[in-house]
């Protein structure tokens, strides 16, 4: 039994980044009031950018190029969204359409490979995980004080509730949201990174395979605070290790509970609890509504 | 008519664009060469090969490639039309994706289990796979009426549902095909015979009846929408719910029915994809239909007829893209135009910005003549 | 001393400001006044930086500085409080109070020195609010207290107040002015944006009059009267038109009682009971946020609610938005754009919204096109809406027709109710006397009107009978001949004879 459970846990501490990573992202943009429908696509940007950049250089170099690719796709969004004032969720989902295509078309053009890039030397482990691990449990807590107790965090948390009360204190509503949305878009880029260069050691063409919307799921699920989205994300990874050990050490138990339906499970779980908090959802009250500041 | 025009205009726009930079991109990796090939084969390979035709006189050079793209553009047109029937009254229908898969794999069992006429078989097919794409999409309108959730984020959730409980269990569990002889069989048992539906063009083409349906769905939303009292409070409800309200419109019936619509829409792709072209549910439906149903709703302006224009052109250069690999292009490159488009689409205010320029330009300068 | 010079400012076809001239000086009540629409949040929201001049100069103390955000005013001691609330409603007054300029503790923010702070900023302006409340738990008058206090923390020396009693009562209002008069005795310069004639005259030490865009007179307060200066907003006598009282010829309760409300509640409405009858104009009068708007949504069917209900001698538990319209009962509603039109449908598609189902808008199944376009024809004539164009979008119409749109097409019906709620919101002068004309026409017709407005005045000057709301309970029923405008603001806030 104890073996089972240090099994798991080294599993989740393996499993659980990326999903972290992006999850605490996804806080940050909605938060400022910004819907983030394309963590998916940031974290594919992310994904193959690292792994591509691993070849010619240091691993940890290419997670900070993966970063760099989520935060360019972040900054487009932002710039349609904040500057353009368009709809959030058709960017998001545009951008998702668009990493998914680019992403298939650039590894094929670029490594005449359908399904994946070269192998990389994966980020080296510290203590029995990758570096990434140890981040993932420091980052949300860092995010969460930053989010909650800076000067920073409180005018965050103020554009995603009425911008107009920022704008009229002298605080640029528009700056703050781009920077929001950016800062959302490299933290689904490392998560995406982690998935390339330490849960495996290549990009592969089906990735994330949708894990940025579980990301998103977890964050409503967390209530739209970072150490509630990291918890949610890291329930799921639990949830998904578990379902794996399970395949492996008690087969059995699987003809009684497909895997199919565990699978379903995080997603199914964030819909109950949405369905039962309802109204009351902890959502952000300009969440999705642009600025316009001459508009009144 | 000069209004319809105008709202098109950025969507043109925006098609053309995506196409030059994609044509710009490929001259700059291949050679310019290449890319002229590469684009040339999309577009014999979506809208016929019309030079061989002249050329040989073979009428399957033209027939072949129009019925692939034919056969694209019924899914497209679904999925776009499931995505804008949703639009119309202010809904962001995400979940085409898993009402298309409930749908599909509805009309593989239905098409492989029950036994009737041909005629009859397939009308219950599409009947079931519309009904289970219409209560799958019931959910999210209630949840959205009822308890507030936004439908985005209950349609994200149904389609991952979806997935892991068609794909990853029924389709290879209790609906696995029974293996004969050789176990390489993946997906769901074969329809019967009965339940396919009927080739257009013969043996020339996977052409089906499915696109005819398509068409039909498409002009049947637009008349519906443009004449009908029930399509007029639908486009009230997504201009202004609120003034919808006060005038009586029942806002939350509307809402249910047109969700409804939306996921007997996308279901009626799935079975469309099953009974006319895979014939089974296949390990896994290979495409996001859902996901290029936003697409096509988006880039046709939420109009039906637009959604059937941007899913023929879309659906034909999907059909060339095969052709491309011909010249070392991935034949995913239509899709990336697709997505460029959108994203431009989405950029929408952009366009409005630069076109008001231009015409007011234009207009100056037609004021300075006079 | 700040100096506006020749600003202008254009919203697409729409010229705002129009060549303004304006002057501020250290220690002055200056008194904006004029019509809606006038310019005159424009001309400050300017000075503010919100909205950037396509011609013209800030000055202060003779430099010219373009205002590029309100963070430049702000740092140049500019100060504006709006018309609409800009607070947070989930942060607390201190939070509020501090953003933009937070005090900070090793990168962290110091909320203990915030509320300390805003407490200090507080007592020495003389406000008593707890800086430690979420906001959203403040009544309106000290979310009005506030927004003062966030722009005098920031240390301003001018401070803008956009209408800010538009939604106290006259008694908050009195202590608002109480407290800007003492502020400005210490050298603030206050500028006073309002339509209340009275108020001006009693608060500034200077009145700048804007009409159209343009600032078309200057006067001192002593030297003016009410009638001078509405004469002067309006450009011609229209006013006196608008001000008379048109009601009071009403027979009142000799009519049939069509509408009985006994014990109602809803939300923001607590046990309220009243019958309103055929041929008159029963007046709602309150501070805004009382419940009477909410009272309003329940009689049309847009509101849940509990309690005695009955229409023409029914009762009912329920109504819906459609069971209301299929009785007779037709609304006006106070925020057309959101309510009432679909700004985005042509001009005939919203003539149909509402009756949409019948002819001659409708044919089984299908929209009588036809029919709706004669429909919408006689409409637009009758009304005289302008452009008779019934295939423009309805937002491309001014707010003037649109008003006149929605009045002409609740009134089509011959409705037997008509539930009226701020109809005169945001119209010129002439749109205005239009609208006062068509509900006396109403109430001579035998329609039960129900009139909503947090114009005191208009309430007066329309009403047969006035109900006084405060915290959704009736404080008080006067007929046209017992009306007693102090009487009636004790009663707004709740206040009981002494």
């Amino acid at each position: 039994m104890l073996e089972l459970l240090t099994s798991l846990l080294s599993s989740v501490l393996d499993a659980a980044p990326p999903l972290v990573f992006a999850a605490v992202g996804a806080t940050l943009s909605e938060r400022a009031g910004v819907v983030n429908v394309g963590v998916e696509g940031m974290m594919r940007a992310g994904a193959f950018t690292a792994a591509v950049a691993a070849l010619v250089m240091p691993t940890p170099a290419g997670v900070l190029a993966g970063m760099a690719a989520g935060a360019a796709v972040g900054l487009v969004h932002a710039w349609l969204c904040v500057r353009w004032r368009s709809d959030q969720v058709v960017s998001g989902m545009a951008l998702n359409l668009v990493m998914l295509a680019l992403g298939t078309f650039l590894l094929e053009a670029v490594f005449d490979s359908p399904n994946s890039t070269p192998p990389i030397t994966q980020l080296p482990k510290w203590l029995g995980h990758s570096p990434l691990t140890w981040l993932a449990c420091m980052l949300p807590v860092v995010v969460h004080l930053a989010v909650m107790r800076t000067a920073w965090g409180l005018r965050l948390r103020a554009v995603g509730e009425k911008p107009q009360a920022v704008a009229v204190m002298g605080v640029r509503v528009s700056r703050l949201r781009l920077g929001a949305v950016v800062l959302s878009g490299a933290l689904a880029g490392l998560g995406g990174a982690a998935l390339s260069t330490a849960t495996l050691d290549r990009f592969e063409h089906h990735m994330p395979s949708g894990l940025g919307f579980m990301a998103v799921a977890a964050m409503v699920f967390g209530r739209w605070t970072p150490l509630g989205a990291a918890g949610a994300a890291t329930f799921f990874a639990f949830g998904n290790a578990l379902r794996i050990g399970l395949a492996s050490s008690a087969p059995e138990l699987l003809t009684v509970v497909p895997q199919g339906v565990l699978l379903a499970l995080p997603y199914a779980l964030t819909l109950v609890v949405l369905a039962v908090s309802g109204k009351k959802s902890a959502a952000p009250a300009a969440l999705g509504t642009p600025y316009d500041p001459e508009l009144r | 008519m000069r209004e319809g025009l105008k709202r098109l205009l950025p969507s043109a726009l925006a098609v053309a664009t995506s196409l030059v930079a994609c044509f710009v991109a490929v001259s700059l990796t291949r050679g310019f060469g290449t890319a002229l090939d590469a684009f040339a084969g999309m577009v014999w390979g979506a809208f016929g090969d019309w030079p061989r035709y002249l050329e040989t006189g073979n009428v399957g050079a033209v027939l072949r490639p129009l019925g692939e793209a034919g056969t694209k553009a019924a899914l497209l047109t679904f999925t776009g039309l499931s995505v804008a029937v949703a639009f119309r009254v202010g809904l962001f229908n995400i979940g085409a994706q898993g009402q298309m898969m409930v749908g599909a794999i509805v009309a593989a069992v239905a098409g492989a289990q029950v036994e009737l006429p041909a005629a009859l078989h397939v009308a219950l097919c599409l009947l079931l796979a519309a009904a289970g794409g219409a209560l799958y999409a019931l959910g999210p309108a209630l949840l959205k009426l009822h308890r507030g959730v936004h439908e985005v984020i209950s349609t994200i959730m149904l389609n991952w549902v979806a997935v892991s409980l068609v794909e990853n269990w029924l389709v290879v569990g209790p609906l696995r095909a029974s293996a004969s002889g050789d176990n390489s069989i993946s997906g769901t048992d074969q329809v019967l015979p009965s339940a396919e539906l009927p080739r257009l063009l013969g043996e020339t083409s996977r052409l089906n009846a499915g696109f005819l349906f398509a068409l039909l769905a498409a002009v049947g939303t637009w008349l519906f929408l443009s004449r009908f009292r029930r399509g007029y409070e639908w486009r009230a409800i997504g201009l202004n719910p609120e003034a919808a309200r006060a005038g009586g419109i029942d806002v939350g019936r509307c809402l249910v029915q047109a969700m409804l619509t939306a996921g007997a829409f996308a279901g009626l792709a799935g079975a469309v994809l099953v009974l006319g072209t895979e014939l089974k549910y296949p390990a896994t439906l290979g495409a996001p239909y859902g996901f290029d149903g936003i697409a096509m709703a988006l880039i046709g302006g939420g109009h039906p007829l637009g959604v059937l224009a941007s899913a023929l052109f879309f659906g034909g250069l999907r059909a060339g893209g095969t052709r491309m690999q011909l010249f070392g292009v991935h034949k995913s490159f239509p899709e990336l135009i697709q997505g460029l488009a959108l994203l431009l689409v989405a950029a929408r205010l952009v366009w409005d910005r630069l076109l008001a320029r231009l015409f007011k330009r234009k207009s100056g300068e037609e004021a300075a003549r006079a | 001393m700040i100096a506006l010079e020749h600003i202008s400012k254009r919203f697409g076809a729409v010229t705002a400001l129009d060549d303004v001239s304006l002057t501020i000086a250290p220690g002055e009540r200056l008194a904006l006044v004029g019509e809606n629409g006038a310019g005159k949040s424009s001309l400050m929201n300017v000075l503010y930086g919100l909205y950037q001049p396509d011609a013209g100069a800030v000055r202060f103390d003779g430099a010219a500085v373009k205002v590029k955000t309100p963070a430049e005013a702000l740092a140049r001691g500019v100060g504006m409080v709006h018309q609409h609330f800009t607070l947070v409603p989930t942060l607390s007054v201190a939070e509020n109070v501090v953003l933009g300029a937070e005090p900070t503790k090793g990168g962290l923010l110091d909320l203990e020195r915030a509320v300390a702070q805003v407490q200090a900023s507080c007592q020495r302006f003389g406000f008593a609010v707890d800086p430690r409340a979420r906001v959203d738990t403040l009544t309106v008058g000290s979310q009005q207290k506030v927004e003062i206090v966030k722009a005098l923390h920031r240390g301003v020396t001018t401070l803008i107040l956009d209408e800010p009693t538009a939604v106290l009562t006259p008694q908050e209002a009195d202590e608002l002015f109480a407290v800007t008069r003492a502020l400005s005795e210490q050298g603030l310069a206050v500028v006073l944006i309002s339509h209340k004639l009275k108020e001006v005259l009693a608060f500034a030490t200077r009145i700048a009059v804007m009409r159209r865009g343009k600032l078309v007179a200057e006067v001192a307060p002593g030297a003016t009267s009410p009638e001078a200066l509405a004469e002067l907003m309006v450009g011609d006598a229209a006013r006196q038109d608008s001000l008379s009282p048109i009601g009071g010829q009403g027979r009142g309760e000799a009519q049939a009682a069509v509408l009985k409300v006994e014990h109602l509640r809803a939300d923001k409405v607590h046990d309220v009971s009243f019958s309103l009858h055929a041929g008159e104009i029963l007046g709602i009068a309150g501070v805004d946020g009382n419940g009477q708007r909410e009272l309003a949504e329940v009689l049309t069917g847009l509101r849940d609610y509990t309690g005695g209900l009955s229409l023409f001698g029914r009762t009912y538990t329920t109504l819906t938005p459609g069971e209301a319209r299929a009785l007779g009962i037709a609304h006006i509603p106070e925020d057309r754009l959101r309510r009432a039109v679909v700004a985005d449908m042509t001009v005939e598609e919203n003539v149909a919204l509402g009756r949409h189902g019948a002819p001659p808008f409708a044919r089984g199944p299908l929209i009588d096109f036809e029919g709706r376009r004669q429909r919408t024809d006689a409409l637009l004539e009758a009304n005289d809406v302008r452009p008779r164009d019934g295939t423009l979008r309805v937002g491309a119409l001014s707010g003037g027709n649109q008003q006149k749109l929605v009045v002409g097409r609740e009134l089509d019906g011959q409705p037997k109710v008509l539930v009226v709620v701020q109809p005169t919101r945001g119209l010129d002068i002439a749109a205005v006397a239009a609208v006062r004309r068509r509900l006396d026409e109403e109430r001579r017709r035998g329609c039960a009107v129900l009139l909503v407005s947090l114009d005191l005045d208009e309430v007066l000057a329309l009403a047969d009978r006035v109900l006084v709301f405060f915290e959704g309970r009736v404080t008080a029923e006067l007929p046209r001949a017992d009306f007693d405008e102090r009487l009636i603001g004790r009663r707004m806030l709740g206040v009981k004879d002494a």
